[in-house]
């Protein structure tokens, strides 16, 4: 018999702990490139590896590779530690998804009001990200990314606050548990909620119709502007891991977690619904313009926030749980 | 004039959103736009004095490389100027070629312009479809003319190249394509509501304003004037193909794109009508190496709008002075008039929406 | 637009992956001209024209050679135009780059 220590320790730092998930994180960048160059009636990645899957991680050990550059005006410490909080905040909240069973690698009663709390900081982080560049399309970019939050959050705690009420808890894998228990989903109990939710996930990733913080042909690479090598390259990864951790979310929230009425195994359901997941985000991502960021806080407090309300008050109705 | 209140922000000379080198120095105030001042000349290559340099068989190739994009009307402007001075009337069947490559040309600036349009809001995918489009045309072009930019096709006295019927099966076929294209991309223009969002009433510019600022060619006309070379001062065989002048009365952006929209079909038509009417006989005359002392003024219809050429010849050669006005020139005052009380993150998309070419206008 | 999109899920890529499979070139594309040195009276008239410098004749008359220079060619066919005696034609070669100024040089000998 294996120690029950090293099993644990083995979770944590290979399946499904940071391993899986990190090669996770580059085969969604490659599926979503993939599909977006497939919808845009492009190649996409083709020569590393088959298909070129292995581009995302070509890429992210060319950057790794580069000049790391620190502007001299920027503020030394918080310019260096937010890639580093960048890629750690998304990794640290997949821990609290369900991944390969119907429990989480840590898993307590109130997790999902964590995981909304490390949500925010990475909003937060992004703006440190921005600030501290000391570049004006950094600081615009930052500045954007911190309003932009403003607009999302609420309607996507909205969102996320409807499967608690459902499933009365605030720990995911219960949310999980509970659907996998009613034999239900809850997309189909509060689609209004899912529709909500995913709008507000493009707006977390920052992808079109919502990139306003890093608008190419506007502000350059927004506030991410200033980075490079390295720290680009942790940046990067951190991004991938929030495409992940996403995609998980929709997955565990709306879409039943990695459960099944077949008998698959538990991790095959979970890469299948992600996987899903990603396709539409990209899917949504391929099919808008850019809106500006004073349209996107409109149409979040205009639109998004009453429709959320709406579908609570749909829920305390007894419609939805 | 500097308040306190104000911060000026540099746009350019390298800026992603210019394709071109350029520097614009905004006033901002909060979000908005309050002062810009344009200041042109990054890419100024010397041509006009070059020019004055060369035989006019060379200057042809020459002129043409003024800009990547309405290279055809450039020394479609060149030849008819030099042809004026010779007192040369060139055949019908050059006239009607002419015409052909120049609207074929249009179609292509305007699909491009389009696709950048839609790259400048964000919207990556239509600007994919519109470039995969765009290089129908551009194969056409290549098929008539051989090459894809520089066509090479105007020659003083004519045109180079023939046009057999079976390229004009080609051409046709080519056509019923990008009409199809171009239908289902109005659509989109027309019904995607995040582009309306980011171009309907953006970059407002008033009839009276733009007259007033001398706008040009689908920026005048966005604003519901209608003006072009080609109906009023009509030059190859304009004045026996039977078009209409597009004018939108939006004077934002989204008129901008309309108007581009539309004039691709106008062009799809000319260039049948054109086809199916193209006269027999030479494709050109012999003309002299040394053209006789004299000066011209011509003027053409390029993409973006009314292209100016001046030549001034010696009796040699060479010409002895030679002056181009480019369309974006002409639109830089409107543009300027257009930035002011607009938001920050609509500068791209207002400064494309009068298509500059900063190579035409430096050059 | 949803409907165009998922269209194109279905349909091959339209890039090509270029240096792999290459697309065939019209007849009409203008590429590297070649000098047909039998027919030529070296009349100077392609040197005199050329918009760019590209042609450089070694010696004069029917004993002229030629240097045709391809990194300042423009490929106009200005050239193949004005050669009184059509020896000048151009080839629909163009894939042309090489990795010094050296070898953009094609010499055409008697």
């Amino acid at each position: 018999m294996v120690p029950e220590g090293v099993v644990a320790l083995l979770e944590i730092l290979l399946f499904p702990g940071f391993l899986f998930l990190i090669a996770l994180a580059f085969f969604y960048e490659w599926i979503d490139r993939k599909l977006l160059a497939k919808l845009q009636n492009r190649y996409g990645p083709l020569y590393t590896g088959p298909s070129g899957l292995l581009q995302p991680f070509a890429d992210f050990i060319k950057l790794l590779s580069k000049e790391d550059i620190t502007p001299k005006a920027a503020d030394k410490l918080m310019f260096s530690c937010a890639p580093l909080l960048l890629l750690s905040f998304p990794l640290l909240a997949l821990f609290l998804v369900p991944v390969n069973g119907l429990t989480a690698l840590i898993s307590f009663e109130g997790d999902l009001v964590f995981l909304m709390f490390l949500f925010t900081l990475i909003a937060v982080t992004i703006f440190i990200a921005g600030w501290s560049s000391v570049n004006r399309f950094s600081t615009v970019g930052g500045v954007r990314a911190a309003f932009q939050m403003l607009g999302y959050e609420i309607p996507m705690t909205l969102a996320m606050v409807g499967p608690t009420i459902g499933a009365r808890t605030l720990s995911i894998s219960q949310i999980v548990g509970w659907q996998s228990h009613n034999a239900t989903w809850f997309i189909w109990l509060q689609p209004i909620g899912f529709v909500i939710f995913v709008i507000c996930l493009l707006a977390e990733l920052e992808f079109i119709p919502f990139d306003a913080p890093e608008a190419e042909t506007e502000i350059v690479a927004g506030w991410s502007t200033e980075y490079s090598g390295r720290k680009l390259a942790l940046i990067r990864l951190g991004k991938d891991v929030e495409l992940v951790l996403a995609a998980s979310l929709i997955t565990s929230l709306f879409l039943g977690g990695p459960s099944s009425p077949l008998p698959i195994p538990a991790i095959v359901v979970f890469l299948l619904k992600t996987t899903l997941a990603v396709v539409l985000l990209t899917i949504l991502r391929a099919l808008f313009a850019r809106f500006r960021i004073d349209q996107m806080i409109v149409v979040a407090w205009k639109y998004l926030i009453p429709i959320a309300i709406l579908q609570m008050v749909l829920i305390q109705l007894g419609l939805g749980r | 004039m500097m308040t306190h209140r104000t911060i000026r922000i540099p746009f350019g000379p390298q800026h992603p959103a210019l394709k071109e080198p350029e520097n614009f120095m905004f006033e901002i105030e909060g979000e908005y736009v309050v002062g810009v001042k344009p200041r042109i000349g990054y890419v100024h290559r010397g041509i006009e004095k070059a020019i004055e340099g060369r035989t006019f068989i060379q200057n042809l190739y020459l002129v043409e490389r003024i800009c990547g994009i309405c290279s055809h009307a450039h020394t479609t402007c060149y030849t008819q100027a030099i042809e004026e001075v010779l007192g040369a009337k060139i055949p019908p069947r050059a006239k009607f070629i002419r015409t052909i490559i120049a609207e074929l040309e249009r179609i292509h600036s305007h699909y491009l312009w389009i696709g950048w349009a839609a790259h400048e809001i964000g919207f990556e995918t239509l600007f994919m479809y519109l470039w995969r489009d765009r290089e129908i045309v551009m194969d056409l072009l290549e098929l008539i003319s051989g090459s894809r930019v520089h066509y090479a096709m105007n020659t003083i006295g004519g045109v180079r190249r023939d046009l057999p019927p079976e390229m004009v099966e080609r051409v046709r076929k080519g056509l019923d394509v990008l009409e199809d294209r171009t239908k289902y991309y109005k659509k989109i223009v027309m019904t995607e509501p995040t582009i309306s969002k980011r171009t309907a009433g953006i970059g407002k510019l008033k009839p009276r304003d733009a007259l007033a600022l001398c706008a040009v060619g689908p920026t005048l006309r966005a604003s519901g004037i209608k003006r072009d070379v080609r109906a009023d001062d009509p030059y190859i065989a304009y004045d026996e193909i039977p078009f209409n002048v597009i004018t939108h009365n939006g004077c934002d952006v989204m008129s901008r794109l309309f108007v581009r929209c539309d004039e691709t079909f106008e062009s799809i038509s000319i260039i049948r009508y054109a086809m199916d009417h193209l006269p027999k006989g030479k494709i050109r005359i012999k003309v002299p190496r040394k053209i006789p002392e004299g000066e011209a003024v011509s003027r053409v219809e390029a993409p973006r709008g009314e292209l100016i050429h001046y030549v001034k010849t010696n009796g040699t050669t060479k010409p002895e002075r030679y002056k181009v006005r480019s369309p974006t020139l002409g639109n830089i005052p409107s543009l300027c008039k257009m930035l002011v009380g607009g938001y920050i993150a609509d500068i791209p998309i207002v400064i494309a929406g009068i298509d500059p070419c900063f190579s035409c206008t430096d050059r | 637009m949803v409907r165009e999109l998922l269209k194109h899920l279905f349909r091959s890529p339209a890039t090509s992956k270029y240096p792999f499979e290459k697309k065939t070139s019209f007849k009409a594309v203008r590429g590297r001209p070649v000098w047909d040195m039998k027919r030529c009276t070296g009349c100077r008239l392609c040197f005199r024209d050329c918009p760019s410098g590209a042609i450089e004749m070694v010696g004069k008359g029917s004993e002229a050679e030629f240097k045709h220079h391809l990194d300042r060619c423009l490929f106009c066919g200005q050239c193949e135009e004005v050669c009184p005696v059509d020896a000048i034609a151009m080839t629909d070669e163009f894939e042309l780059a090489s990795y010094d100024r050296a070898g953009m040089i094609i010499e055409f000998k008697r």
